[in-house]
């Protein structure tokens, strides 16, 4: 690891920070000065409920969910699995008022007319399908070639973030070397 | 008693994937800069085109430029999700940082990471809850998303500024330290962090696809997250807001209908629809382009705007303002700018694939322009005022 290192500060620092906090200050100022449109009790809730939501739900259910999963296959889960995973919980989030149909109509049919949980059952199929490929890609040239040194997840600390040890996303055990 | 700082050192360090590191969230970054600075680029054309300042003109060609670049903002923005998440999951550890601040410099950087995320976090779900029509809050979505973009992109300038040398050297090495004795806890090796990024790459292009196709003809049989399916709805054109919805069902029936033409002009005159439809017809292909990333192209017949302007004695670049039955609501007018009022296409049409309008696309008479929003493509049009 290089051991440069960084100061805090700087001039390009403090004038993107002038500049960037100028401009923060004019949105904020144009949220109060619209606040019959921006209600902005309500949208400071709103936007400070969101990062919550993320940094507080979002996040340690995916370090949960990846940490339980390393334990229980031994941080063997091969990486397009977890790419898999991961995609199917992010179309499943972004696809949810969709498939709810919150918006629609019903004077106006032509409003949200498709049928959103089947489209996007059949993306997290695809996404499924090439996942299992690569797996099995992987495993077939991963027995033509041995595979390098790893260190087992287990005798690793305590990992609380991110569902298991060295070989990350996308590459099955024993596939590549480096 | 157990102090913050019990609970917090060592959380970072227990992160162990080594995908937590510098030379992954410079990436990400940079591509996030990318899609963000297209959205908001986008974003903010469309404001200035429905609310447009002294010095601002749109031209009305090309005629399907509006289609194209709010496809690109709306795109944009579902691509942008996965890069957002995974950039939030690279930098997570940095969250739970101890002591907080090291300095005033360092204590301002993570004051700013709070209008970014929170910013960044809320312009994606509110999107995507817009296009999806969901609308859980009370405030006015365009405003909303409007100036919480500028706070966004304000704390967005501020954080380059801040990890500028940072990303330019954890892109010119495989790994750096990150700031005075703060370094993400392991370094990847590259065949992870590409198979990273590349999954990354593939949930962005997945939302694409899913997305892209309101707007590209050929991919809209892909596009599941589609508000509408083309060729679906009255005439084959799908319906923005309905004329139950306007409240213009019976003003826009009644036989005593007249378009009035007046204001800056020689001669006020009004027409029967009879009368309008025996002026000489100009037949055209435009799409409805909406705001919310869907367009569709029709055939429409009427009368040139212009041809009307001429027969008023309206002075030579004049602007309109075109006034809907439609007695309340934010889109009951709109203006047509120069550019927009002269173009020839420029119709109050009466006819979409030669047949009279149906109610919820406008009828009598609606307006249909080149590069134009799809809601100021005024709809129950009964009056043009002339500006000089």
């Amino acid at each position: 690891m290089s051991t440069e290192r960084h100061r805090d500060g700087g001039a390009v620092f403090w004038v993107a920070t002038a500049v960037g906090w100028t401009v923060i200050a004019v949105a904020v100022i144009g949220v109060l000065s619209n606040s019959h449109d921006t209600q902005p009790s309500d949208l400071v809730r709103w936007v400070i409920g969101g990062a919550l939501v993320h940094d507080f739900l979002w996040l340690p259910l995916v370090a949960l969910i990846g940490t339980a999963l390393a334990r229980a296959t031994r941080g063997r889960v091969p990486g397009p699995v977890r790419w898999a995973l991961a995609t199917t919980a992010v179309l499943a989030v972004v696809s949810w008022p969709f498939v709810r149909g919150y918006g629609r109509q019903a004077a106006n049919p032509s409003l949200l007319p498709r049928n959103y949980a089947a489209g996007v059952g059949v993306y997290v199929a695809v996404v499924w399908g090439v996942a299992l490929l690569l797996v099995v890609i992987g495993t077939v040239a991963g027995r033509r070639t041995p595979p390098p040194p790893t260190v087992p997840a287990a005798t690793k600390p305590l990992p609380i973030g991110d569902g298991g040890g060295g070989d990350a996303d996308g590459e099955p055990d024993g596939g590549e070397g480096t | 008693m157990v102090r913050p700082a019990d609970v917090v050192t060592g959380v970072e360090e227990r992160f162990e994937s080594p995908l937590h590191e510098t030379r992954t969230a410079a990436i990400l970054g940079i591509a996030l800069g990318v899609t963000f600075g297209a959205c908001f680029a986008t974003g903010l054309l469309s404001h200035l085109i429905q609310h447009p300042p002294g010095w601002f003109r749109w031209p009305s060609r090309p005629a399907g430029l509006y289609r194209a670049t709010q496809g690109v903002h709306v795109t944009t923005g579902f691509v942008s999700i996965p890069i957002l998440l995974a950039k939030l999951w690279t930098v997570f550890p940095r969250f739970w940082t101890w002591p907080p601040a090291r300095n005033v410099a360092h204590a301002v950087e993570r004051v700013t990471l709070l209008p970014l995320v929170a910013g960044a976090v809320f312009l994606l779900y509110s999107g995507v809850a817009n296009v999806a029509r969901f609308y859980p809050y009370p405030f006015f979505f365009p405003a909303a998303h409007y100036w919480v973009a500028w706070m966004t992109i304000g704390a967005m300038v501020a954080h380059v500024g801040a990890k500028a040398a940072v990303t330019r050297d954890a892109l010119r090495r495989p790994t750096v330290a990150d700031g005075a004795g703060e370094t993400l806890p392991a370094s990847a090796r590259p065949v992870d962090r590409r198979a990273f990024l590349t999954g990354v790459a593939a949930t962005s292009v997945a939302l694409g696809l899913a997305t892209a196709g309101s707007t590209v003809g050929p991919l809209s049989s892909l596009a599941v997250l589609g508000q509408r399916r083309p060729g679906f709805g009255p005439q084959g054109l799908p319906v923005n807001k309905t004329a139950r919805g306007a409240g213009v069902v019976a003003s826009a029936r009644r036989p005593s209908y007249r378009l009035v033409v007046e204001g800056d002009v020689d001669e006020r005159f009004e027409l029967t629809l009879a009368q309008l439809e025996a002026l000489p017809q100009r037949r055209v292909v435009l799409p409805i382009a909406c705001v919310e990333g869907w367009s569709t192209s029709a055939h429409w017949t009427g009368v040139p705007v212009r041809d009307l302007l001429v027969r008023a004695g309206a002075p030579a670049g004049a602007s309109v303002v075109v006034e809907s039955l439609e007695r309340n609501g934010r889109y009951r007018s709109s203006l047509l700018d120069p550019s927009h009022a002269h173009d020839r296409d420029t119709l109050l049409a009466t006819r979409i694939g030669g047949e009279p309008l149906d109610i919820d696309h406008g009828y009598p008479v609606r307006l249909i322009g080149p590069n134009r929003p799809g809601v100021m493509q005024t709809k129950w049009v009964e009056r043009l005022v002339v500006r000089r």
